[in-house]
């Protein structure tokens, strides 16, 4: 509680649609499905949804964009190269996040010392 | 008081064991154990994400209360991160409500997958595994019965609530681990890229095949362009443009086999 009453009933009123987003987005298939049925071809299509969704999360992060100077190249993306390439030998996800952090403290290490 | 009863061995038999002899060789806690296991690269994943969000919910002008509730409540990470901005611009409600329904759209496309294993199952327990369910146990659960034709089967529902009852605790755990401690992790870690590899670690075991592989690179693609958008919808856009990238190079190499 900040002791700003308006304040605190604004984010408690958020949190409140936001928990309704929540619902109505997780459970409302699960309630309702059998209302709204889909065929074969759009169930197909929809293994490739989680891959296309999480790539939409994470290429933002690895390429930023800002919106008064265009696109950025960051270190990040060359950390990423890197855990990927580590999965390809090793085929350990875990190596992806362990292998991925290290390349980054490392190349980060680096270009200070360039700069 | 007995209804009291079966409740707590309920809650015995889902937490497993000892009270219950057996239960450790039964064929669903087999499959709640697969669930478990498949899931543990994932919960690292999960875990990172929780911590990073709980420190992003304090640092951006919750209080700890109010923290706590929204994880609790929401359980959505995404959605709670898109939320922040426009809280601390003071955004109309409604815009909040609408950012949050359009981050969260994924729900829906994965629940209309995993509706079909659980629809024989009474209203209340739907509605329970539904709100429960994640990113994480969509790509693990398809990835292990996407193809199989039996629907339904118990194996199905225990190895489904092996990954999201780990992932629940994890999510809310570090979350709260996030919120209480968070201002003393040092931001020079950069602990947030942690969060964004293990999201690969998520992604790159499923590059299997060609149509997966497109749907990747055009996503990828498409989500690089769309960053200007408002509202994330460059990661709406992503997700439509991956899976019209997937399918159509699967109805391609089809084409090619059959001619």
């Amino acid at each position: 509680m900040t002791g700003d009453l308006h304040f605190d009933l604004y984010v408690l009123g958020a949190i409140a649609l936001l928990a309704i987003c929540s619902f109505l987005t997780r459970a409302g298939y699960f309630l309702f499905g059998d209302y709204f049925p889909l065929s074969d071809g759009v169930r197909r299509a929809l293994r490739y949804a989680p891959t296309a969704a999480l790539v939409g999360i994470i290429v933002p992060e690895l390429l930023p964009w800002h919106a008064d100077t265009g696109p950025v190249f960051d270190i990040k993306a060359l950390a990423a190269l890197a855990a990927v390439a580590l999965y390809w030998r090793t085929r350990s996800s875990l190596l992806v996040i362990v292998g991925g952090m290290l390349a980054y403290w490392i190349l980060r290490l680096l270009s200070d010392l360039v700069s | 008081m007995s209804c009291w009863l079966a409740r707590l061995r309920k809650v015995c038999v889902v937490a497993q064991i000892r009270f219950i002899p057996g239960w450790r060789k039964s064929h669903k806690w087999h499959c709640f154990k697969a669930g478990v296991r498949d899931a543990v690269p994932a919960l690292i994943a999960t875990g990172t994400w929780g911590f990073v969000t709980g420190i992003a919910l304090v640092k951006s002008g919750l209080t700890e209360t109010m923290a706590t509730l929204m994880t609790l409540l929401v359980y959505a990470g995404s959605a709670q991160l898109t939320s922040l901005p426009l809280i601390e611009s003071a955004a109309p409600l409604w815009l909040i409500f609408a950012a949050g329904l359009v981050v969260n759209i994924r729900f829906v496309i994965f629940g209309a997958a995993l509706q079909p294993f659980f629809r024989h199952m009474p209203w209340r327990k739907r509605m329970g595994l539904g709100f429960f369910s994640t990113d994480v146990s969509f790509v693990l659960f398809m990835g292990r019965y996407g193809e199989s034709k039996e629907r339904g089967g118990a194996d199905q529902l225990w190895y489904f609530l092996g990954i999201i009852v780990p992932g629940w605790f994890a999510w809310n755990g570090s979350s709260l681990l996030g919120i209480y401690l968070g201002a003393m992790v040092p931001a020079s870690w950069s602990l947030e890229f942690a969060a964004v590899l293990a999201l690969m670690a998520i992604i790159v075991p499923l590059i299997q095949t060609r149509p997966m592989a497109m749907c990747l690179l055009v996503a990828g693609l498409v989500a690089w362009i769309g960053q200007p958008l408002p509202l994330r919808l460059g990661l709406a856009a992503a997700v439509v443009a991956g899976v019209v990238a997937g399918v159509a190079t699967e109805r391609l190499t089809e084409r090619a086999k059959t001619s």
